[in-house]
């Protein structure tokens, strides 16, 4: 029997994925649990593996081929001795590799056929939904299912507001409004009228996902900011000695101050667990774990892998372990597991020079802590002048979960705990 | 100790019987005729049990095969323009007077079958097996055999469902003062329906010319007459209803016909109806080739002995006597008509296969299948539509009900073909609530109070209308009474036109009020659009004010379908802008209008609850797009104006004031989702009354129907759902 190679889905609410390449080419034989294809999706690369051994009787789609949707049959796996005949139901020819899209293609994407089929099918809820179980229905009218394929709005960050939390024409058009969609339209003809002089990159899923749930948040999250300096000379001095013995430690280490953030703000969530939270309609979700999110710049764009019970770790391993995150996501290799939760944000530009911003929440989180660079700053100590290596941080919070007081009482504990690191050690 | 005096009816009942000398004395022509015609008849029935017994007939064969003397015997005394119905057993009535139809002059055993004839008969197996030469273009088959050129007006399925339509065309030669009768054949398992009998006392107050002949084969299907009567000799039921009654021998024709003979000469006279029982029998079973002793309700020894009296050898044994014809004569006759019928047969068979079948090209195609549900409305093709707005007459404050009345006048004055009846509405100032006020005293003979009988009457307004020479109006006092008259409203009127091929018309117009509010209570109180929607061929129409009123009855009465026009009490004494100069404008059938522009929802509503829709929308602030349907029957939706609204709106909220069960919006709601899911922001909302039917305590009734609250709670869930809460 000929095996359908389908397009896996790996992760809750994971709907499409680019196929990367093919690395196994037709009619090559595979072994079982070998990988025949790359995927990327929003959040990272994945590898298809063959369920049986045999050969790769055919591909279906390309590879190169962006928004691929889940369930989709990708090839075709032959068992071995199987006759070609087995095949008799698939096309011979896989459907045409990506191309340019014709002149006057509104978003200039790919021509290429699973997109088309999406366009066909737009206003109708994609089967692979079914497969996210129950939990993972969007509900939404029929009316706001087509006016936000028109829009190009994704369903799944919208609040509904009809019943049962239906998506309503009113959120949809509230998502367009708020949208920068009036803007876009003309620059995108202005891309598509000087393209000789534009070099146009297609959205890649992790692009994608960035530019919707950020947009979402930036929209729907009420958002305040809370700032304050950190002096950091004690923490500085310390994390000197223990990177002295770090050198000599097996498993050797080597701590960052962004390891020391991470650490303390742990502790400090632990003991404002009101910040480590998120909003849903029904309920404010206040997290028994601090899972803390760290953000990672790749070539693709942001990912936030999460350190799981960060309270609870050590020092050295925490640095560990956010190392190796850091490692995984530029390599484009973090797991589905590897990036999903997380109850807070830790997001660090100092390494840049930047010495301070205020970052946008990471839904459905109700805060994100922006990290500047440490600098040498004037400082009044005992009324004197005086220099103090100063850091500061930012917090961006969502006031429907945080308020004011309990932002601020937050960052007055991380302080402390930064401050006099003695504090870490109780 | 009371005294008691012997009381006597009035009409006369006899039995009729032939003497040897009405033999040697009849007409030698009628005699030929006669027996060609049984002939022919006989050799067609056995012909279409022969294509039955392969599997070439679809449906029931209900053979007539002993019984034709009473048909022949009673269509020879008829002239052309007479008319004939029957029921589900009648292939031997219609070729009686369809041949009768084609050959006035007689017809004669020595002679081969003509063109004519046998053209007949091949069309009558063709319709009889469903094929697109048949009558009914194959539509109507065995039951449903119609030739209006010939005088048969149509047979019937239902038992006992065509008698009231005869008394239609009764009445119609009656008004037009022809002297043409109508004859309603029908068997004795017909005699205690409630058609039959409602139509009898009916026909004998109005004095209408039409004969219920009655062929008494003694069983109905398998059960014995005697079994579901106490009085078996059928014609004493004339008695009761003061109508002359003959019982005969209908196993002999030249009897059938001196009885036919002398209840004509009543009939063409003015002496009202008559009633003639013939006692026949059919050889076989009711259907199929088998005779009734294989089913055992009947013995073979009583089948042998009615077989001695066929109607074929009576007459043959006759005209042997007189030396009309010899035996010889009599088997060439038979022989002539077998080849005859085996002619008609090779000419819709295909002998080619292993098996005969139907040929294939002779079949109707399927996508005829709802052509002539109802007509095209082309009788309006010169219609002057206006509209309220670009009335050029004169609109004066006036209740509701006196436009109901005086658009019927004006129609009446203007068009000689309007007849108004119903219960009541002759007296009481224009019937129970003033809607016919004045039309009895201007138009007498026009506006006619009925029996208590809505099965009977309506039947009879769908027997006048299908005839065409009068264009009946016919008044039901309360909705609920349809179910009273569900046979003859929705088997037979809606169904005329599209069962029996397309070709006959239906201009009958039927007026009722909702009564919901006035306490009338569970069996008085629905609104009938819901029921009557669910019936393909009514049109029907739901005016909200006098002056869509006017122009909708001036549509509907120029109209060829059957026009259901709803009223309601609650408008009937509401005063409106009504017209009162000009009554001769027209408003389209199928035309909704926006009665109130709006954005936020599309309201669907439609008589009495338009204006508090737009009251509540007003009140609550919601800004609602209100659409009076106007025309509420399928064809009838006006999806240009309905699917403009809901694509601005997406949004719909259907409000009707009735009971649940047979509201009319499940209907419109169905539609409405399947045409525009698209465009709609939530499921299609609707507002109606409770599950029960209203009861008569005020309180109870004002909770089963919908009113003001409840079409703003509607309205308010229907903005809530949109995200958009009121409150």
């Amino acid at each position: 029997m000929a095996i359908e190679i389908k397009l896996p889905s790996v992760a809750a609410g994971m709907e499409e994925a680019t196929l990367v390449r093919w690395v196994k080419s037709e009619g090559e034989s595979v072994a079982k649990g070998e990988t025949l294809a790359e995927l990327e999706t929003d959040k990272a690369v994945m590898e298809v593996e063959a369920e049986a051994s045999g050969v790769l009787g055919r591909v279906l789609v390309p590879g190169d081929t962006d928004g691929v949707p889940v369930g989709t049959v990708i090839g075709v796996l032959m068992e071995p001795g199987e006759e070609a005949s087995a095949l008799a139901n698939y096309p011979a020819e896989p459907p045409a590799a990506a191309e340019p899209s014709p002149a006057g293609a509104p978003d200039g994407a790919p021509a290429d056929t699973p997109r088309s089929d999406r366009a066909d099918t737009a206003p109708v809820p994609r089967s692979p939904r079914a497969a996210e179980g129950a939990e993972g229905r969007v509900f939404a009218s029929p009316l706001a299912r087509r006016l936000a394929a028109e829009r190009g709005i994704a369903l799944e960050g919208l609040a509904g507001s009809g019943p049962h939390g239906r998506i309503v024409r009113l959120d949809v058009e509230r998502a367009r409004d708020s949208a920068p969609a009036a803007v876009a339209a003309p620059a995108e003809e202005t891309v598509a009228a000087s393209s000789e002089r534009v070099e146009t990159i297609p959205h890649s899923g992790m692009r994608k996902t960035i530019a919707r749930r950020l947009s979402e948040s930036k929209q729907q999250v009420p958002h305040f900011y809370l700032t304050i300096d950190c002096l950091l000379d004690e923490l500085l001095a310390l994390r000197e000695r223990l990177n002295a013995k770090g050198e000599r430690a097996e498993p050797r280490y080597r701590l960052s101050v962004n390891d020391f953030v991470a650490f303390a703000a742990a502790r400090a969530l632990r003991r404002v667990p009101e910040v480590n939270a998120s909003w849903s309609d029904e309920a404010i979700r206040q997290y028994r774990d601090v899972d803390i999110c760290v953000a990672v710049a790749t070539s693709g764009g942001l990912v936030t892998p999460v350190v799981r019970e960060a309270d609870r770790k050590g020092l050295a391993t925490l640095s560990g372990e956010i190392r190796e995150l850091a490692h995984r996501a530029r390599d484009g290799r973090l797991a589905p597991a590897d990036y999903q939760g997380g109850g807070f944000t830790i997001s660090n530009l100092g390494m840049y020079g930047v010495r301070e911003f205020a970052a946008i929440v990471n839904p459905p989180q109700a805060a994100i802590l922006a990290v500047g660079a440490v600098e040498k700053r004037p400082v009044v100590r005992d009324d004197q002048l005086a220099v103090g290596s100063l850091m500061t941080l930012t917090l961006s919070a969502d006031h429907r979960v945080v308020d004011g007081a309990v932002g601020a009482r937050f960052l007055a504990e991380l302080k402390v705990l930064l401050e006099d690191p003695l504090e870490l050690l109780v | 100790m009371p005294r008691s005096r012997k009381l006597t009816v009035q009409a006369p009942w006899r039995e009729l019987a032939t003497t040897e000398r009405d033999w040697q004395r009849a007409d030698a022509s009628l005699l030929a005729t006669t027996l060609v015609s049984l002939h022919l008849i006989r050799a067609f029935e056995e012909k279409v049990l022969e294509l039955a017994g392969q599997g070439l007939v679809h449906g029931p064969a209900h053979s007539s095969i002993g019984q034709e003397g009473g048909a022949v015997g009673s269509a020879l005394a008829l002239r052309s323009s007479d008319q004939i119905n029957g029921s589900h057993r009648a292939h031997h009535q219609f070729l009686a007077k369809s041949l009768h139809f084609v050959a006035p002059q007689g017809l004669d055993p020595a002679q081969p079958v003509s063109d004519s004839t046998q053209a007949l008969l091949q069309r009558t197996l063709a319709e009889i097996m469903g094929l697109s030469q048949g009558f009914c273009r194959g539509r109507g088959g065995s039951m449903h055999l119609r030739w209006a050129d010939a005088g048969v007006l149509g047979t019937n399925a239902i038992v006992g469902g065509g008698v009231p339509m005869a008394a239609g065309a009764a009445w119609a030669h009656r008004r037009a003062g022809t002297g043409d009768v109508a004859v309603t054949y029908f068997g004795d398992g017909a005699v205690n329906i409630g058609s039959v009998l409602e139509t009898m006392n009916l026909a004998a107050a109005w004095k209408l010319p039409l004969c219920f002949f009655i062929e008494n084969n003694r069983y109905a299907v398998s059960t014995e007459v005697g079994e579901v009567t106490a009085e078996a000799r059928l014609s004493s039921r004339g008695q009761a209803f003061g109508i002359p009654a003959w019982k005969v021998d209908g196993m002999d024709p030249l009897a059938v016909h001196l009885a036919m003979q002398e209840a004509l000469a009543i009939m063409r006279e003015g002496g009202g109806p008559t009633l003639i029982e013939a006692d026949v029998y059919r050889f076989f079973h009711q259907n199929g080739p088998l005779p009734g002793s294989a089913f055992g309700y009947r013995t073979k020894e009583e089948e042998a002995e009615w077989r001695e009296r066929d109607p074929l050898d009576r007459v043959a044994k006759a005209m042997v006597e007189r030396r009309l014809i010899d035996e010889a004569g009599v088997a060439g006759l038979r022989e002539r008509a077998r080849s005859a019928m085996e002619r008609a047969a090779a000419e819709l068979l295909d002998t080619g296969g292993k098996k005969p079948a139907v040929r294939a090209d002779l079949w109707p195609s399927p996508d005829f299948r709802d052509a002539h549900v109802r007509g095209d409305l082309s009788e309006l093709a010169s219609a002057r539509y206006v509209e309220q707005e670009a009335y050029g007459g004169t609109l004066e404050p006036r209740k509701f009900v006196d436009s109901v009345a005086e658009v019927m006048h004006r129609r009446m004055e203007s068009d000689e073909r309007i007849v108004v009846m119903g219960e009541d509405v002759h007296r009481l100032k224009g019937g129970t609530n003033g809607a016919t006020r004045g039309l009895a005293q201007a138009f007498p003979g026009r506006c006619l109070g009925t029996p208590i009988s809505e099965n009977a009457f309506v039947g009879l307004g769908g027997g006048i209308a299908m005839d065409g020479r009068y264009r009946p109006v016919v008044e039901f006092m309360y909705p609920d009474f349809m179910w009273v008259a569900a046979d003859q409203v929705f088997n037979q009127i809606a169904k005329a036109r599209h069962m029996f091929g397309g070709d006959s018309a239906m201009p009958l117009v039927l007026r009722t009020k909702v009564a919901m509010g006035t306490g009338y209570g569970s069996q008085h109180s629905m609104d009938p659009a819901g029921i009557f929607a669910t019936s393909p061929g009514w049109r029907i129409v739901a005016p909200s004010t006098p002056y869509d009123y006017v122009g909708l009855m001036n549509s509907a009465l120029q109209c060829e379908d059957p026009v259901l026009v709803i009223e309601h009490t609650d408008l009937y004494n509401a005063k409106f802008p009504s017209p009162v100069d000009d009554l001769d404008y027209c408003i389209p059938l199928g035309k909704a209008k926006v009665v109130r522009p709006g954005r936020d929802v599309t309201v669907l509503t439609y008589l009495s609850m338009v204006a508090p829709c737009i009251e509540a929308a007003e009140r609550l602030g919601v800004d609602a797009e209100v659409i009076d349907l106007r025309s509420l029957d399928r064809a009838g939706l006006d999806w240009e104006t309905i699917g403009d609204s809901i694509r601005r709106t997406n949004n719909v909220l259907v409000v009707e004031q009735g009971s649940l069960g047979t509201a009319y919006g499940v209907l419109l709601g169905d539609e409405v989702q399947r045409r525009f899911l698209d465009w709609l922001d939530q499921p299609v909302q609707r507002v109606h009354g409770g599950e029960a039917s209203p009861s008569i305590s005020q309180v109870l009734e004002r909770a089963a129907c919908a009113g003001p609250e409840e079409i703003e709670a509607g309205m308010r869930q229907v903005m809530a759902a949109q995200g958009r809460p009121l409150d």
